[in-house]
């Protein structure tokens, strides 16, 4: 059975006449160990499609099963307990808390989910050791590069081993060369550490790390095919 | 360290500035409830010192219920009773000493007489005499002191001390010291009964009665005290004296107005802690989101925002009882000196632990009850805030039953004003402020609009004006509640300048009216008469063979207590009986009478009849009328007074007090000790040979002081001045966390408009005209602040002066506070400059570029 599972996925905002169908009937399945890049025109739904994988929001009709659990029936709670523990998100903007440092940042999943905060700042210490921010761990975010901070964000969303990485244009705010790490790391996640990982993305040559490319348009999943 | 505090800690301490303020507001809240709290405490502390008699070491005391003395023939009738051992009486007095009476340095200011009867006292009372003798019937001038008083006065065995008395000041040889006694009440000088009486001009009374009985078993001792009661009647108390319970309770009402300034002042910390929780959670819900989409539930934030309030709170009450404490020694030793001018007591810090308790329980809690709206609105911050720019907030709408039941608690608040029911007006206090809130949403807008065409004409031809105030009407609920914290700091400042105002200018026509006269005599303390000696009808008569002088009056005091069903509690209330000259009072003195009139009164107490005025406080304590008859405890048993008129004058203002004739006096208490006196010259007389005779009379009679009418009425004037510029100085302090309400708002919107403000930038606005923009909104939010303040503010002081009206304790003339409210407009507008200038430096500094791409 497949990981990321929806079938018939819809999202409709507004209603009547203003209602705008933001995704339309998206099927997808990605398995354990996959990378798989979303790409397509601004408006096209990607977004809307990584949100409601990741339980961020619910869509109007269809559904989406991660692990083998159908997040509909799931109450808000529970569903943040799933975020917590088996999905992974980074951001565009990284989304780090600017008071408290690159291990707190990192361990943030694990504090929330009850682990001490000894247990959790090791446990964040050795991601962030393990992509290179061995030296960085008492920084804070402004204290860092940009790509530096996304890795701290890639360190967060690793933490509680998620079984999925959502990564919404991780690399949409970073240069060129901290755009290619990013992108490689990914690739690692998802191949050494055997998670599956989606990542929306505008950029052709960072969509070329996924072994896996959907393109959409209004909504619909065009075309799914397998690099290489 | 757990997530919530690490959190917690560090987003304070990333906001040092707006943590600052905001803490501040609830140190303010808590600082005055404490200080307050201090004051009365300390006050009755003292207060019950200085009033204290004797411990009763003994199994039975047995006072007169009026405090008063009486036969010392009762004694035979207790006696009577099987199972009474050891009997004594004495005759205790305190007596309140003259400023310096034994030198500058002293710091004594009242002992306790104590008359007692050799043979017998010490078999009730251990007298360890260490050095000299104990005292012997037939004993004259002569006295035991303890060691402690000897060092004090630094006196020697067989040196005299002085003390003033009715037939003026007597030398007392010490014959014998005992050891200091570790007791709170005045040092003791022991004279014999016999003496005491005579000093006292008591011949043949006793004020206390002490037994030791046969058995110390609780059941027998029981049923023999029980024998003693049914001897003596109900006239009699067994227990210590009556101490002056009337005036503590005048003390509590003026801490529960105190303390509603206090809880205003933490309501309006409230207010300020509320928009501050708002600000943070506009400000952070990029961090919200984020932590809910990686797994934080709606608890855990909520949680998050309580615990930083949590932090405030437990800083700000903590801070805030340690500065209190510092208010309240100010308060206690600032007003100290004028209370033992007045009163004769000396006062020192009290702090009860429930005050403690009381403070912590409001201060935190405030904080965390403000904290749990935005907490909860924290809560639904949806995770995908963290990844998309919020779509920021539209037009708010203004909740229309919020504005009705607005509309109806003014106007019920209005209603109960009119009716004149001192409970309704309490309530409609209340019920006016929360009014005012409620309605203030709907009420941002013609106001804003109206401030607005004035701001345009300021602002003319570069738009900020319409801008700002578009700017305040879309969000017309934060403006409100940010109106409402301003509102509420002004109110307080207008409602007790008003409520000052009021009562400065009744105390002082009172003043006028009742001590008009050429020359008082004044006692060390002019509130509470119990201690204060006075003196024989001879220096009446002596001050009036004085040549030149014209009239003189002359008041006396018993005490006495009232039995009625209508006094709340214990059904009886202790009271302050006045004996004064009817004739001699109505030509020198005068009252405000609330019912009756000056002529019938003075002349039926004039008539051969039992007739009483009666103050405001004690009819309406006692639920009395003219036409009424009072049933007064004397020593000489109950007797029937009939009431004339109500009336009271400045001396009565606070006390239950009856004026009766000083005849009545002399016939029912057995009183004729003049305790108070006014002289008026005679036309075209000889001031300075007056003032010297005067002089030389009253020297004799060192407990009392002479001044001169205008004199004394201007030194009145500057200690209540000096009391209520402390107030006033207590009032800006509590005005001040508007300031920071306004400073919050503005900056909330600067912060959630940060896009708006880089697109005016990037088309065109220059820095000035948003700094403009920004300061221009503050106008209006102050402007829209101060004018609902003041007219809570109006509200508030005429409550209070009706409500004391309506109480039937003192009539009270309105006095319209227009100082007060020239300063509160010239504050709010000032204020609202000052809040502005952070944010609108922040808004104009704003890069363009960042503020276009801000989410």
């Amino acid at each position: 059975m497949s990981l990321i599972q929806t079938e018939n996925l819809t999202k409709v905002y507004g209603a009547g006449e203003t209602a705008i169908t933001a995704l339309d009937h998206a099927n997808l399945n990605v398995n354990a160990g996959e990378f798989v890049a979303v790409m397509g025109p601004s408006g096209c739904g990607k977004s809307t499609l990584l949100h409601l994988l990741g339980g961020l929001d619910r869509p109007t009709q269809g559904s989406v099963s991660i692990d083998g659990q159908p997040l509909a029936k799931l109450s808000d709670d529970a569903l943040s307990q799933m975020r917590r523990r088996k999905i992974g998100f980074v951001f565009q903007f990284f989304n780090l808390i600017p008071i408290l440092t690159s291990v707190e940042n990192a361990a943030l999943p694990l504090l929330l989910d009850g682990t001490s905060p000894g247990k959790a700042k090791q446990k964040a210490s050795e991601w962030l050791t393990k992509i290179g921010l061995g030296e960085r761990l008492k920084s804070r975010p402004d204290q860092l590069s940009a790509g530096q901070q996304q890795r701290v964000a890639i360190a967060r969303a690793l933490i509680t081993d998620p079984v999925l990485v959502l990564a919404d244009e991780p690399t949409g705010n970073l240069d060129t060369k901290s755009s290619d790490e990013i992108a490689g790391l990914l690739k690692q996640i998802a191949r050494e550490w055997n998670r599956a990982v989606l990542m929306v993305t505008h950029d052709p040559r960072i969509a070329a790390y996924a072994e896996c490319i959907v393109l959409m348009r209004d909504g619909k999943i065009v075309e799914d095919k397998h690099n290489g | 360290m757990n997530l919530q505090l690490t959190l917690a800690t560090r987003y304070l301490g990333g906001r040092k500035l707006r943590t600052f303020l905001t803490t501040l507001a609830i140190v303010i809240g808590v600082m005055v409830i404490f200080g307050v709290g201090i004051y009365l405490p300390s006050f009755t502390a003292a207060f019950e010192k200085s009033l204290l008699s004797a411990s009763g070491q003994t199994d039975v005391m047995i006072t007169h219920k009026t405090g008063e003395s009486f036969s010392a023939t009762m004694l035979n009738r207790v006696k009577a009773v099987s199972g009474v051992a050891v009997i004594g009486g004495s005759l205790e007095r305190i007596i309140n000493l003259p400023p310096n009476f034994y030198g500058k340095n002293s710091t004594i200011s009242a002992l306790a007489l104590v008359g007692i009867d050799p043979s017998v006292a010490p078999e009730l009372h251990e007298y360890r005499i260490t050095q000299g003798r104990f005292l012997k019937a037939g004993d004259g001038n002569v006295a035991i002191i303890s060691e402690r008083l000897a060092d004090t006065l630094g006196v020697k065995l067989n040196d005299a001390i002085k003390l003033p008395t009715t037939q003026g000041v007597v030398r007392l040889q010490i014959v014998g010291l005992i050891p200091g006694r570790a007791a709170v009440s005045n040092e003791q000088v022991i004279i014999t009964l016999a003496q005491a009486q005579k000093l006292l001009d008591a011949p043949g009374r006793v004020n206390v009665i002490e037994a030791n009985l046969t058995t110390k078993e609780k059941t027998e001792s029981d049923a023999i005290v029980n024998a003693i009661k049914a001897q003596l009647g109900n006239t009699y108390t067994l227990g210590g004296l009556t101490s002056g319970s009337e005036f503590l309770g005048a003390m509590q009402m003026g801490q529960i107005i105190f303390n509603l300034f206090g809880f205003l002042t933490l309501a309006m910390g409230g207010f300020i802690i509320f928009n501050t929780f708002r600000t943070i959670v506009a400000e952070r819900r990029h961090d919200i989101g984020m932590l809910r989409a990686i797994g934080a539930n709606r608890a855990t934030i909520v949680g998050f925002v309580l615990t930083e309030g949590l932090v405030q709170g437990i800083l700000g009450t903590a801070i805030g009882i340690g500065l209190g404490y510092l208010l309240g020694v100010l308060i206690t030793t600032g007003t100290s000196a004028v209370i033992k001018n007045i009163m004769n007591i000396e006062m020192s810090p009290v702090v009860e632990p429930s005050l403690v308790i009381v403070s912590i329980v409001l201060g935190v809690g405030v904080t965390l009850f403000a904290g749990l709206l935005p907490a909860l609105s924290a809560s639904r911050v949806q995770p995908l805030e963290a990844i998309r720019p919020s779509l920021g907030e539209t037009m708010q709408r203004i909740s229309r039953v919020g504005t009705i039941i607005g509309a109806v608690m003014i106007a019920i608040a209005l209603a109960g004003l009119l009716v004149g029911n001192f409970a309704l007006v309490a309530l409609g206090g209340f019920l006016f402020l929360i009014g005012l809130v409620l309605i203030a949403p709907a009420l941002v807008k013609p106001i804003a609009n109206w401030f607005g065409g004035l701001l345009a004409i300021i602002f003319a031809r570069e738009g900020t004006g319409e801008l700002a105030q578009g700017n305040l009407t879309r969000q017309p609920g934060r403006a409100a509640i940010t109106a409402g914290a301003t509102m509420i700091g002004l109110a307080i400042v207008v409602g007790a300048g008003g409520m000052m105002f009021s009562l400065t200018g009744t105390v002082m026509n009172m003043f006028y009216k009742s001590m008009g006269s050429d020359y008082l005599l004044v006692p060390p303390s002019i509130a509470i008469w119990k201690g204060d000696v006075g003196a024989s009808e001879t220096l009446k008569a002596k001050i009036a063979s004085i040549p030149g002088v014209g009239a003189v009056n002359s008041l006396r005091y018993a005490q006495s207590s009232l039995q009625s069903a209508a006094i709340k509690g214990a059904g009886e209330a202790a009271i302050s009986v006045l004996g004064i000259n009817p004739v001699e009072y109505s030509k020198m003195s005068g009252m405000d009478f609330q019912q009756g009139n000056a002529p019938d009164a003075y002349n039926a107490l004039a008539r051969d009849e039992r007739n009483a005025i009666v103050n405001g406080i004690l009819a309406a304590t006692a639920n009395l009328k003219v036409g009424d008859l009072m049933p007064l405890a004397t020593p000489s048993g109950e007797h029937q007074y009939r009431i004339v008129a109500i009336g009271s004058d400045v001396l009565s203002m606070k006390i239950n007090t009856a004026y009766i004739s000083q005849t009545n006096m002399k016939l029912d208490f057995n009183k004729s000790e003049d305790i108070f006196y006014q002289v008026n010259l005679a036309p075209g007389a000889d001031t300075a040979t007056a003032d010297q005779w005067l002089n030389q009379i009253v020297a004799d009679y060192p407990q009392f002081r002479l001044v001169i009418g205008h004199e004394y009425a201007a030194e009145f004037r500057a200690q209540y001045d000096s009391i209520f510029i402390g107030f006033y100085v207590l009032l800006g302090v509590l005005a001040f966390p508007s300031l920071i309400a306004i400073l919050n708002t503005l900056a909330i919107g600067v912060i959630e408009r940060t896009r708006e403000i880089g697109m005016l930038r990037a088309i065109g606005a220059t820095r000035g005209q948003v700094w403009r923009t920004i300061v221009a909104e503050a106008l209006l939010l102050a402007a829209i602040g101060t004018a609902f303040g003041i007219l809570a503010g109006l509200y508030l002081s005429y409550v209070f002066v009706e409500g004391i009206g309506a109480t039937g304790i003192y009539k009270m003339e309105y006095v319209f506070p227009f100082a007060g409210v020239l300063a509160a407009t010239a504050v709010g507008l000032i204020f609202g400059v000052i809040a502005a200038l952070f944010p609108a430096r922040q808004a104009s500094q704003m890069e363009i570029i960042r503020a276009l791409r801000y989410e």
